[in-house]
C-alpha cells in the first residue's frame, strides 16, 4: 500500500522525472507541479510526494508562495488519514516573514487553524463532530471558495470513516454509520449498497464483510528460531569436534 | 556530468556568482580582497594599500614566531603525509596529532591562520584549504564563531569543493574515511549553525546585519544542498550501490561508475553526501524526501558508511527519527534498537575516540526516542534496551505508558530533548530594512495583519505536530487497561466504566484501532542478507498490526481476544553458548602460566592476535564471529 503512496498509478512521467530528480528544486517548474494539483483536484486523484514538492519550491522560494495552492494541497491530504499526510504538508510551512506583495490578504492564516482542526477530528476519528464543523456556517468560506472545487471531496473523507469502520466492526448500526457520513435514509442505503455491504431486513443492522482488521483471533506467538542465529555454534561443535 | 548537474545551478543565479567569487578570493590570497579592491580601482591608493600589504607582512611574521616549535614540526610533517597520499600518516596526525596540540596549545585559542603557516608548506593552496577546515572546525567547536569566521569558513568549504569537482578532471588526492566524512559532516553542522544564529534577528550588530543584508547567497539552502547533490552525481555512488547490489564484477562497475567513482575518496564523499542530504532535509522538515534520497542505501552492517561510526550511528538516528515523523513507531523502533546494541557493543572499544562523547549523546536522544515510541507503539523487541530507557528516562516512560493528561508534558520534554535543531529555510528579512524593523518591534502591529509569530524556533512547530498525533491517542492506554480484563462487554457498560458518553467512546475505539495498525518495512525480517526485496527504499512498506490486544465491535458488543507472546529461550541460550566458546577459546589460547619457553616469541603473538579478533568480534555479530572460529582452529592446529 505505501508503494501506491510513494509513486501512484496515475503519475505522469513528466512529474514521476521531477518528483524523483534534481529537477524538483528548479524554481521554474512550479507550474507544473501546480498544473498537476489542480489536475488531481478535478479528477480525484491524489499524489502526496508531487504537492510536497511544490511546498518544497515554495520553503526555498518564498517569492513562489501562492496561498490558494497551499490551502489545496492540505485539503487534498485530508482525506489521507490516519496516514501522516497533513503533517508532513505542515512540516514543511515555514512562519513567512509578513507578505506585502500580495494583491489580496493571505487568506491561509485565516484558514490554516481551521484546516488543522478539521484534521484533527478527522484523525480522532469524531466524524459527526468534522460533518457538523465542515458545515457550519463559520466554514462557509471554506466550502465556497475551496472544497467546492475538489471533485469529491466529501466522498474521500466518507472513505476516510469507511476505512475506520472496517477496521473496528464487523456490525454497525445505520444511524451510527449515518452519523459517520453524513448521510441519511435513501442516500445512506445507496451508498451502503455501493460499498456492498449488506443490510438485516429485521434488524437493520449493517454487516460489514471480513477483513484483515476485523477478524480477531486469540494466538500465542512462539519462538521461532532462523538458521542463521545458531550457525556460529554449529560451526564451532563442526570444528572442534 | 556538467549539463546533468546544470539545471541545479542554473536554479539560483546567485550560487554561480558566489563560487566565483570564491574563485577570485583564492587567486587574490584570502582574506585582504576588500583593500585590493580598492587598489584596483583607484590607483592613487596604491601606496596606501601596499604600505597594508607590508604592515599584514609583519604581523604575519610576529605570529609565525609564536608558533611552537612542535606545532611547526607537526604542520610539515601533515603536509608531507598529504603530499604523499600517505594514508596511515594522514590519519595519526589527522586522528590524534591534532587533538594533541589543540589540547596543549589550542585548547582557548585559534590555531595559527593559514597565511601564518603558509611558509611552512610552501603556499601548497590545497593543504592551506584543509588547514583551514580544520582550523574552522576547531573555532566552531571550542570556541564561538564570529561572522567573519561563519562566512570565512563558507567560502573556504566552498573553495574546498570546487577543487574536488570542478578541476580537471579526479584530483589525486587520498584522505581516510573518517575526515571525509568529517568534512561533510561540519559542512551541514556550519550550515545548521549560520541558520540557527542567523534567525536571532534582536542580538545582531549593526555591521553584522549590514554583512547579512549583503551575503544572502552565504550558506543558503541551495548551495548547501548543490554541493551534496553534485558530489553524488559526480561520484556516481547511486549508480555504484545498484550495480554492487546487482552483483556485477569489479570491472563492470568501474566501468559504470566512470573517472570519478572509481577513486574512494569521491565514492565516499558520494556515500557521505547521501547521507547528508538525509540530515539536512530532516532539520527543514521534510521527512519523506529525506529517506526517499536514502533509497538506495541498505541499513545494514555491510553498507560501507557503517565503517565510520559517527556517520553510522548519525544514519540511524535521522532514519529512525523520520519514522517517528511519519508515525511508523515500529520502523522507528527497530532502527533505534539494532544502533543502541551497536553503540553499547563498541562502548568498551570507543572510550578514547574523540567522537565518543557525541555518540554517547545521540545515543541518550535514541533513547528518549525509542521511549516515546515505545509508549505510541507498546513491543517486546528488546527489553534490554527498554529496560534501560526506562532507567534513563524513568518518570516519564511511566507517565507516557499511562496516557492522559499527564503524557503530554512527558512527551514534550522527551521530544525536545531528542529532536535534531531544526531549521529555518529563509532568513530573516536583513535586505529589507522596512519589514525587519516590523519583525523587530512587534508591539506595533499593523491593523490588517495578524501579529506574526516571528521566526518561531522550528523545532516547535514540530513539536506542536507531533504532540495533536500524540494527544489523539492519549485515551488509548486507559482503553486498552479495561479491554483486556474482558473477552466481551457491551459498549454501554464499557462506556460507563470510563464515565464518557458511549459514541464518544466507540469514536474513540476506533482511534484505538488506528493506532494499532501501521506501516512498517519488514516483511522479511532484516537479518537476511538477500538484497534483493530491499530495493525498494525505506519509504515502502505495509500495514501491520503492532498491538497483541485485538478487538471488533459487533452492534453494541466489543469482543476482544489477546495474543501473548510465548517466553524466548533461544536469545539467552544463543548469547550464553557464544560466551562460553570465547571463554573456551581464550583458554585454550593462552599460554601456560609456568611455562617461561625461549620460545615465547611464538606463543603471545596468537593470542594477542586473538584477542584483536575477539574485539572485532563483539563489533559485528556474525562474519567476527566465523572468523573466531576459524582463528581459533589455526591456533590450535
Amino acid at each position: 500500500m505505501a508503494s501506491a503512496w510513494i509513486s501512484p498509478p496515475e503519475r505522469p512521467e513528466l512529474i514521476e522525472a521531477l518528483v524523483s530528480g534534481v529537477d524538483r528544486y528548479n524554481p521554474s517548474n512550479v507550474g507544473i507541479l501546480e498544473d498537476y494539483l489542480y489536475h488531481q483536484i478535478r479528477s480525484q486523484e491524489y499524489d502526496c510526494l508531487a504537492n510536497l514538492a511544490i511546498l518544497k519550491l515554495y520553503q526555498f522560494n518564498p517569492d513562489l508562495y501562492n496561498p490558494d495552492v497551499v490551502i489545496n494541497i492540505l485539503i487534498k491530504s485530508l482525506s489521507a488519514s490516519p496516514l501522516p499526510d497533513f503533517n508532513l504538508c505542515m512540516s514543511l510551512l515555514e512562519e513567512r516573514p509578513i507578505n506585502a506583495t500580495l494583491d489580496e490578504p493571505d487568506p491561509l492564516p485565516t484558514l490554516l487553524p481551521v484546516l488543522r482542526h478539521l484534521h484533527n477530528l478527522l484523525f480522532r476519528c469524531r466524524f459527526p463532530a468534522f460533518w457538523a464543523t465542515y458545515k457550519s456556517e463559520q466554514l462557509e468560506n471554506l466550502r465556497d471558495n475551496y472544497t467546492v472545487e475538489c471533485a469529491g471531496f466529501e466522498d474521500s473523507i466518507r472513505d476516510v470513516a469507511i476505512r475506520a469502520v472496517k477496521a473496528a466492526f464487523t456490525r454497525i448500526s445505520p444511524q451510527r454509520l449515518g452519523s459517520y457520513l453524513d448521510l441519511q435514509g435513501a442516500e445512506l442505503d445507496a451508498y451502503v449498497q455501493r460499498l456492498g455491504w449488506a443490510a438485516d431486513a429485521s434488524t437493520s443492522m449493517i454487516t460489514i464483510p471480513p477483513n484483515p482488521d476485523n477478524q480477531i483471533e486469540a494466538t500465542v506467538v512462539q519462538e521461532n528460531i532462523k538458521l542463521p542465529q545458531v550457525t556460529k555454534i554449529i560451526s564451532f561443535a563442526a570444528t572442534k569436534a | 556530468m556538467a549539463q546533468q548537474r546544470m539545471p541545479l545551478w542554473a536554479a539560483e543565479a546567485d550560487i554561480e556568482e558566489d563560487i566565483h567569487d570564491v574563485d577570485l578570493s583564492l587567486a587574490i590570497g584570502n582574506y585582504g580582497q576588500g583593500a585590493y579592491d580598492e587598489a584596483q580601482i583607484q590607483p592613487t591608493q596604491i601606496t596606501e594599500a601596499t604600505l597594508m600589504a607590508v604592515q599584514q607582512h609583519m604581523a604575519q611574521q610576529a605570529a609565525f614566531s609564536q608558533i611552537p616549535d612542535a606545532v611547526k614540526n607537526f604542520i610539515i610533517h601533515f603536509h608531507r603525509a598529504v603530499l604523499d597520499n600517505n594514508l596511515a600518516e594522514i590519519t595519526v596526525a589527522y586522528e590524534s596529532g591534532w587533538n594533541k596540540f589543540t589540547e596543549k596549545f589550542y585548547a582557548k585559542t585559534e590555531w595559527p591562520e593559514a597565511e601564518v603557516i603558509a611558509p611552512l608548506v610552501n603556499d601548497d593552496p590545497i593543504f592551506l584549504i584543509l588547514y583551514r577546515e580544520l582550523y574552522y572546525r576547531h573555532v566552531y567547536s571550542r570556541l564561538s564563531p564570529n561572522i567573519d569566521d561563519r562566512f570565512h569558513s563558507y567560502e573556504n568549504s566552498c573553495e574546498l569543493f570546487n577543487y574536488l569537482l570542478n578541476s580537471d578532471g579526479p584530483v589525486k588526492l587520498e584522505l581516510p574515511e573518517q575526515w571525509l566524512w568529517d568534512i561533510i559532516d561540519e559542512f551541514i553542522y556550519q550550515y545548521q549553525s549560520f541558520c540557527a544564529w542567523r534567525s536571532k534577528v534582536k542580538s545582531k550588530t549593526d555591521d553584522e546585519l549590514g554583512l547579512l543584508a549583503e551575503g544572502g547567497g552565504v550558506w543558503s539552502s541551495y548551495s548547501v544542498l548543490n554541493v551534496l547533490y553534485s558530489l553524488i552525481q559526480k561520484s556516481k555512488v547511486n549508480e555504484y550501490i545498484t550495480a554492487q547490489q546487482a552483483g556485477k564484477s569489479p570491472e563492470e562497475i568501474a566501468e559504470i561508475v566512470g573517472e570519478y567513482g572509481v577513486f574512494p575518496l569521491y565514492r565516499m564523499l558520494g556515500y557521505f553526501s547521501i547521507i547528508g542530504l538525509l540530515r539536512v532535509h530532516v532539520l527543514l522538515g521534510d521527512f519523506t524526501l529525506a529517506l526517499k534520497v536514502m533509497e538506495n542505501v541498505e541499513l545494514n552492517q555491510k553498507s560501507p558508511f557503517t565503517r565510520v561510526t559517527a556517520c553510522h550511528v548519525s544514519t540511524y538516528y535521522y532514519v529512525s527519527f523520520c519514522y517517528m515523523m511519519l508515525r511508523r513507531y515500529p520502523d522507528a523502533i527497530r532502527t533505534i534498537v539494532t544502533i543502541l546494541n551497536f553503540i553499547m557493543r563498541m562502548r568498551q572499544y570507543h572510550t578514547r575516540s574523540y567522537q565518543y562523547d557525541q555518540i554517547n549523546k545521540t545515543g541518550d536522544r535514541m533513547y528518549a526516542m525509542f521511549a516515546m515510541c515505545n509508549a505510541l507503539s507498546p513491543s517486546r523487541l528488546d527489553d534490554n534496551i527498554a529496560n534501560i530507557a526506562k532507567e534513563r528516562y524513568a518518570d516519564a516512560y511511566t507517565k507516557m505508558a499511562r496516557g492522559g493528561d499527564d503524557a503530554l508534558p512527558a512527551f514534550e520534554e522527551l521530544f525536545i530533548h531528542a529532536c535534531p535543531k531544526f531549521i529555518t529555510a529563509n532568513p530573516p528579512p536583513y535586505d529589507d530594512p522596512q519589514a525587519l524593523a516590523v519583525l523587530l518591534s512587534p508591539s506595533s502591529p499593523s491593523p490588517n495583519t495578524p501579529a506574526p509569530s516571528v521566526q518561531q524556533d522550528s523545532s516547535q512547530r514540530h513539536l506542536a505536530l507531533f504532540l495533536a498525533d500524540v494527544s489523539a491517542s492519549a485515551q488509548v492506554p486507559t482503553l486498552r487497561s479495561f479491554l483486556k480484563l474482558y473477552t466481551s462487554l457491551g459498549t454501554s457498560k464499557l462506556a460507563n466504566f470510563l464515565d464518557t458518553d458511549e459514541e464518544e467512546m466507540i469514536q474513540e475505539m476506533m482511534v484505538m484501532k488506528q493506532a494499532s495498525r501501521s506501516v512498517s518495512r519488514v516483511v522479511g525480517g532484516e537479518g537476511t542478507h538477500s538484497g534483493t526485496g530491499g530495493s525498494k527504499g525505506l519509504l515502502d512498506g505495509e500495514t501491520i498490526s503492532t498491538s497483541d490486544l485485538n478487538f471488533v465491535i459487533d452492534g453494541n458488543m466489543v469482543h476482544i481476544a489477546e495474543s501473548t507472546i510465548g517466553r524466548r529461550y533461544a536469545g539467552w541460550f544463543i548469547k550464553n553458548t557464544e560466551r562460553a566458546q570465547r571463554i573456551f577459546d581464550d583458554l585454550r589460547n593462552m599460554p601456560l602460566p609456568q611455562a617461561k619457553l625461549t620460545a615465547s616469541g611464538a606463543t603471545p603473538a596468537p593470542t594477542g592476535a586473538h584477542g584483536g579478533d575477539g574485539g572485532r568480534q563483539q563489533q559485528d555479530g556474525r562474519r567476527g564471529g566465523q572468523r573466531v572460529a576459524w582463528g581459533g582452529v589455526k591456533v590450535g592446529a
